[in-house]
């Protein structure tokens, strides 16, 4: 049986900012009279969450994801709207509520960094009021599933960008949030941290029933992940559906990327729908039509390159192409 | 309470990682002392007392009162509250399961606690390597008075710098509300001369004031000083504390609202 954990009527955030003209003059001008602009950050949002749902929410930068995000963990407040989740409203702040979440933000972090991480686990049994069998038991798990068991010990400012984020999902995650928030957690990690994470994350998905809503600027976290995926551009949601029918009807292409060991100067595509996108000795890069996508890795193979990739296109095509499709808004 | 007993005890963790840090704090506590030797040293030449002092209770009451200003850290409560306000990042606090003030309390005194071993241990052999003939109260009750008036004064100086930190909801910068709270505390705290050498009437008005129960009348109370402030003194600290706690209260409830954690 469905059950709605997370439901948003109309939700607006409205900022406010100052605004100066350049130059000294408009310095000094300032000291009498401040000139200030709103902008809407998110404007009139409507979503629903199922409990054990895993959801993208994908936008350009400055689309509105990291505030709405905030606006549902109760940082801050909405402008209009209203919020209901698990039957409290998030701006409350109530303790109750804060221990039925996690968030993680990439660029922000929980632990500290002059510690180990068992010492901030250790805070953090206390913070949640977690009883130390079941502390003991999340935390054997989380270790092993990260596989971070040597790692407990060090001080965390040691750790590598990859590492550190494993330790922040295990901070997180110690006391079996039902829903966790993730603000870009493969930001700045190589290919395989970021693999690793996201392996991570759909274990605890599907093991836990965890309601996870992840926002990121990969497509590929996105693509892997989440089954259902929310497109917000300018505050606005412009789709709600399944991630496989976003990427089935608005990605047209592939970006695919050959790296060579010896130069190589030229190379004769014969499959159809293909644009040389940069042409260097050492390295090209292509656009294909995804339904071509595999001939052109197969005719690539036949050039030994050291390194092939085919990546998804970016957010902000995809983007594009909703709006020239009417933005529709689906779910 | 086990949350925030945590809290302290990390904190007390994080001071024990910079080691070069506590062996200079220690070795710091000297400087004061020396130039309250220095220059008391002169001033007493041709002296027996100043004031209700003689030279020796003089030091005296510099060690004490330095080594209870060296325990008022709370300056960055508000400093933190402020930088994080502003760059985005205060969420930190928010979204964990906490009273926000209580955690800045409870971290105030782990580094407070550990601060005052070594503070402590530093100030003792000063009195040795000076050979500062000591004087300290010998009323127990004074004591007991002089401890519960410093608990209060720190209390009240975390909740000030807590205060302060919140309006950065409002004000957006606070510097020029942290430059007249430190101008004051300095004059007002007797770090740098004792106010029983002022005026009367300039005296008269700073007990109106919270900073003069917070390492002046304490240092006074353990020399032996100032017995009929005891009492007086804790409620006028105590009832500060309360009309701090109350104004935390609405400019929280008031200001929270503002919170836009931006810039990230």
């Amino acid at each position: 049986m469905n059950h709605t954990i997370i439901k948003t009527n109309n939700l607006v955030k409205t900022y406010r900012r100052y605004k100066k003209r350049e130059g000294i003059r408009g310095s000094i001008a300032s000291l009498w009279k401040r000139d200030h602009e709103e902008k809407k950050a998110v404007d009139h949002i409507d979503l629903s969450v199922e409990k054990g749902e895993f959801i993208g929410l994908i936008g350009p930068n400055g689309a509105g994801k990291t505030t709405l995000i905030k606006m549902l963990t109760g940082i801050i407040a909405p402008t209009e709207g209203s919020i209901d989740i698990l039957g409290y409203y998030p701006n409350d702040l109530k303790n109750e509520f804060k221990k039925q979440y996690a968030v993680v933000m990439g660029q922000k972090s929980q632990l500290f960094f002059e510690l180990t991480v068992n010492d901030t686990l250790r805070l953090f049994k206390e913070i949640y009021e977690i009883p130390e069998e079941d502390f003991q038991k999340t935390k054997h798990y989380l270790v092993e599933l990260f596989g971070v068991g040597e790692l407990m010990d060090v001080q965390v400012r040691t750790l590598s960008l990859g590492e550190r984020m494993k330790m922040e999902l295990i901070v997180a995650l110690l006391h079996n949030p039902k829903i966790l928030f993730l603000d870009e957690p493969t930001i700045g990690l190589d290919a395989v941290a970021s693999k690793q994470i996201r392996g991570f994350l759909k274990e605890i998905n599907q093991r836990n029933g965890t309601t996870i809503i992840l926002t990121s600027h990969y497509m590929e976290d996105i693509k892997t992940l989440c089954q259902r995926t929310v497109v917000i551009n300018h505050g606005m949601k412009i789709y709600d559906g399944t991630t496989d029918e976003l990427f089935d009807r608005y990605q047209k292409n592939k970006k695919v990327i050959a790296t060579f060991e010896n130069p190589v100067e030229d190379i004769k595509i014969k499959t159809q729908n293909v644009v040389l996108l940069e042409d260097a000795p050492y390295k090209k890069v292509y656009e294909v039509a995804k339904r071509f996508s595999k001939n052109l890795l197969a005719e690539l193979m036949e050039y030994e390159p050291k390194d092939i990739v085919a990546e998804e296109e970016e957010i902000s095509v995809i983007v594009e192409r909703i709006y020239q499709d009417g933005g529709e808004c689906r779910g | 309470m086990g949350k925030y007993l945590e809290v302290s005890k990390t904190y007390m963790k994080t001071q024990l990682v910079w080691r070069a840090d506590v062996i200079f704090n220690m070795i710091f506590t000297i400087t004061k002392i020396l130039f309250a030797c220095l220059l008391w040293g002169l001033v007493f030449q041709n002296k027996e007392m100043v004031g209700q002092f003689t030279f020796h209770g003089m030091l005296s009451y510099y060690i004490i009162s330095s080594f209870l200003s060296q325990l008022e850290m709370s300056d960055g409560i508000s400093s933190e509250i402020h930088d994080r306000i502003r760059n985005g990042t205060f969420s930190k606090y928010m979204v964990i399961p906490v009273g926000i003030e209580k955690y800045f309390m409870a971290m105030e005194l782990g580094i407070v606690s550990f601060y005052i071993i070594f503070d402590f241990i530093a100030a003792v052999i000063w009195i040795f390597v000076f050979q500062i003939r000591f004087v300290f109260a010998e009323e127990a009750w004074l004591i007991i008075c002089a401890v519960i008036m410093t608990i209060l004064g720190m209390i009240f100086m975390v909740q000030l710098n807590f205060f302060l930190g919140v309006l950065t909801l409002k004000y957006q910068g606070i510097g020029t509300f942290l430059m007249i709270k430190n101008n004051l505390a300095a004059l007002v705290t007797g770090g740098i001369v004792p106010l029983a050498l002022f005026p009367e009437i300039i005296v008269r008005i700073m007990q109106v004031l919270p900073f003069y129960y917070v390492t002046y009348l304490p240092a006074m109370l353990l020399t032996g000083m100032c017995k009929n402030e005891a009492i007086t003194g804790i409620a006028v600290i105590a009832g500060w504390c309360l009309i701090m706690q109350f104004s935390i209260h609405v400019v929280w409830k008031k200001y929270l609202r503002k919170y836009d954690g931006v810039g990230i």
